[in-house]
């Protein structure tokens, strides 16, 4: 997926308040065991509440949910198999520990999305523009302007987070290879 | 704008900023502690960075693990060390220097008042207590470090009132535990997620740096982004007495604005007690007095103050510790344990029966010392309490002021520390 893309248009899949992390979203197992990659985490993504979630979600999609999404540890495990997957999020609110960590780690997203989740049922088919805020439930046939992340926090997204940001830092920092320029 | 506002916009280079800003502050200092610095170094190195941008402003405190009880641990030593050099470390505190990271800066006049500051603990959030502005960067120290910053979202300010007098036996700590809890979960409660606390209120001038640093210390694990406390002209004193450079205090315009209020009566609290789990849940000492302990402990972050042990030392001087319990006592820097000698305190914790330990975190750093058994009950006054913190998951943790875990070391259980005010005969 091309992350400089903004536009998902997918399934939705619909998550209420208040998913923790740890054990809702991906077992603690893989956190204590630092496991990051996604081509492991991928099939226990959401498996406790829908087990066929990793079989049923396609690239494009965008997971949808309401308050506090993320609570508890800012462990990032789900994300990263969320972020291989190629989908992205829209939620109503997240800790700000959370939505660092997803920045950190280059992952589309989009909160302070009030009233996002009564907007949509399980299965519609949306889509959101996460550079303007465009939101748009074509099952429905309705949308909604919601605000974007900050222009500093995309940027950062769109470089890779924080690993890339750093690399293109380091590459920059290097003086011009003899005969180039 | 807020003080913190005013700090962070000082080190942004802007005029103004505004909560939610996005701004790229230049820290003063940059702290990173022992069980930090090898990641960071791994970090650095697997992306074919190789210096540090402005070495000269990074501090490496060792306050986790200062006795090596491991192979692994003098290993990691001996890496610190190495990337000290390599990366030309401005202020490198190995094993038996400074002490704890959260409190040696500020005695040592290192962290000044108005001061802006990243680290990679959110327990840097003492410094809060001289008025300066501490950030947790966490894991991404590694980008200050290699950058010289680090994308920082203004936190909007909360202000939190504090009115009335502490009835003597009660100190700041459990301040800080019934006012986290009632943050969280009271009837006035607000939403404090990456809140910058601003403290404020009449109560705040009989306030000494180590109570401030209980206050700063306690709501940290609760998810704020941090506290402010505005210094008196006590406290710049005491700074002053530390500080060889100039410096200058920021407080908050009249009409700055607070995103929230909050007010708290100090008057009326009793001792408090943190149930295990977090130091958000607070107790009245009296729902627990009489629970057996077989662990207890004075230090870490939020009491490693020499203050913190004199009260301590108040109670114990004359009783002992209750047979089939343990009390170490853990000063936060060799500061602190050089005074502590000095002033006879160090010999009223032996004669008592203690284990005085060197200054850092002690237990609190998570397995490092002072472990406890499976089934086993602390009362402390480390900075958390969550399951498994000093030894296995099912062994209990409950916070307590130091006059709390003195007193509840003598009887052998927790105890309100107002029954052991007058001295042993």
């Amino acid at each position: 997926m091309n992350r400089t893309d903004w536009h998902y248009r997918g399934t939705c899949h619909r998550f209420g308040d208040d998913v923790e992390h740890d054990a809702q979203m991906i077992s603690f197992d893989y956190v204590i065991r630092r496991v990051m990659d996604p081509e492991v985490l991928i099939p226990h993504l959401f498996e406790t509440s829908r087990p066929d979630f990793h079989q049923r979600a396609k690239p494009g999609d965008l997971v949808i949910a309401g308050r506090n999404f993320g609570k508890g540890k800012a462990h990032i495990q789900a994300y990263v198999a969320m972020k291989a997957m190629g989908l992205a999020l829209a939620c109503e609110s997240m800790p700000y520990n959370t939505y660092r960590a997803l920045i950190g780690l280059g992952f589309t997203f989009m909160t302070g999305c009030t009233g996002i989740a009564a907007m949509v049922d399980d299965g519609d088919e949306v889509e959101i523009d996460f550079r303007s805020g465009a939101f748009s439930n074509h099952s429905r046939g309705t949308g909604h302007a919601f605000k974007p992340l900050p222009e500093r926090a995309l940027e950062i997204i769109r470089q890779g987070g924080t690993q890339g940001v750093l690399r293109a830092w380091w590459a920059a920092q290097q003086p011009a290879a003899p005969g180039a320029g | 704008m807020t003080a913190v506002e005013k700090v962070l916009a000082q080190a942004s280079g802007a005029t103004t900023v505004e909560p939610w800003d996005v701004v790229y502050p230049q820290p003063a200092l940059v702290f990173v502690h022992d069980g930090h610095v090898e990641g960071a170094r791994r970090e650095l190195d697997a992306l074919g960075i190789d210096r540090i941008t402005h070495p000269e402003r990074v501090v490496f405190a060792t306050d986790h693990e200062v006795l090596y009880l491991s192979p692994r641990a003098a290993a990691r030593g001996t890496a610190i060390r190495r990337t000290a050099r390599d990366w030309q470390v401005g202020r490198f505190y190995d094993v038996g220097q400074g002490g704890h990271g959260h409190i040696f800066p500020m005695e040592d006049g290192l962290v000044t008042p108005g001061m802006f500051v990243f680290a990679s603990d959110m327990h840097c959030s003492n410094f809060g207590a001289i008025g300066a502005v501490p950030v947790r960067a966490g894991p991404e120290v590694v980008s200050v470090l290699a950058m010289g910053t680090l994308w920082t979202t203004v936190p909007p300010s909360v202000k939190v009132t504090l009115t009335g007098r502490l009835q003597h036996g009660v100190s700041c700590r459990d301040v800080g535990f019934r006012i986290t809890h009632a943050l969280l979960n009271g009837p006035d409660a607000i939403d404090i997620d990456y809140r910058y606390l601003e403290l404020a209120g009449d109560a705040l001038d009989a306030l000494d740096v180590h109570e401030r640093v209980a206050l700063c210390n306690t709501p940290t694990e609760a998810g704020v982004a941090g506290v402010f406390v505005p210094p008196s002209e006590h406290v710049l004193d005491w700074c002053r007495q530390r500080i060889r450079a100039p410096f200058e205090p920021v407080f908050s315009d009249p009409d700055a604005r607070f995103e929230a209020t909050f007010t708290f009566d100090l008057s009326t609290l009793g001792p408090q007690v943190a149930l295990p789990g977090s130091p958000s849940n607070a107790a009245d000492i009296a729902q627990v007095a009489g629970v057996p302990v077989q662990h207890a402990y004075i230090g870490a972050c939020g009491s490693g103050m020499y203050e913190d042990f004199a009260v301590a030392a108040g109670i114990l001087k004359g009783r002992r510790v209750a047979s089939g319990t343990r009390l170490f006592i853990v000063p936060g820097t060799v500061q602190c344990a050089r005074k502590m000698s000095e002033q006879g305190l160090t010999d009223v914790f032996i004669e008592a029966g203690a284990l005085v330990l060197p200054a850092g975190c002690g237990p609190c750093a998570g397995g490092n010392m002072g472990l406890m058994d499976a089934g086993e009950v602390s009362i402390s006054t480390a900075a958390t309490n969550h399951a498994g913190r000093m030894g296995p998951k099912d062994s209990k943790c409950y916070l307590g002021s130091p006059a709390t875990v003195a007193a509840s070391a003598v009887a052998g259980a927790i105890a309100d520390p107002r029954d052991y005010l007058q001295p042993a005969r």
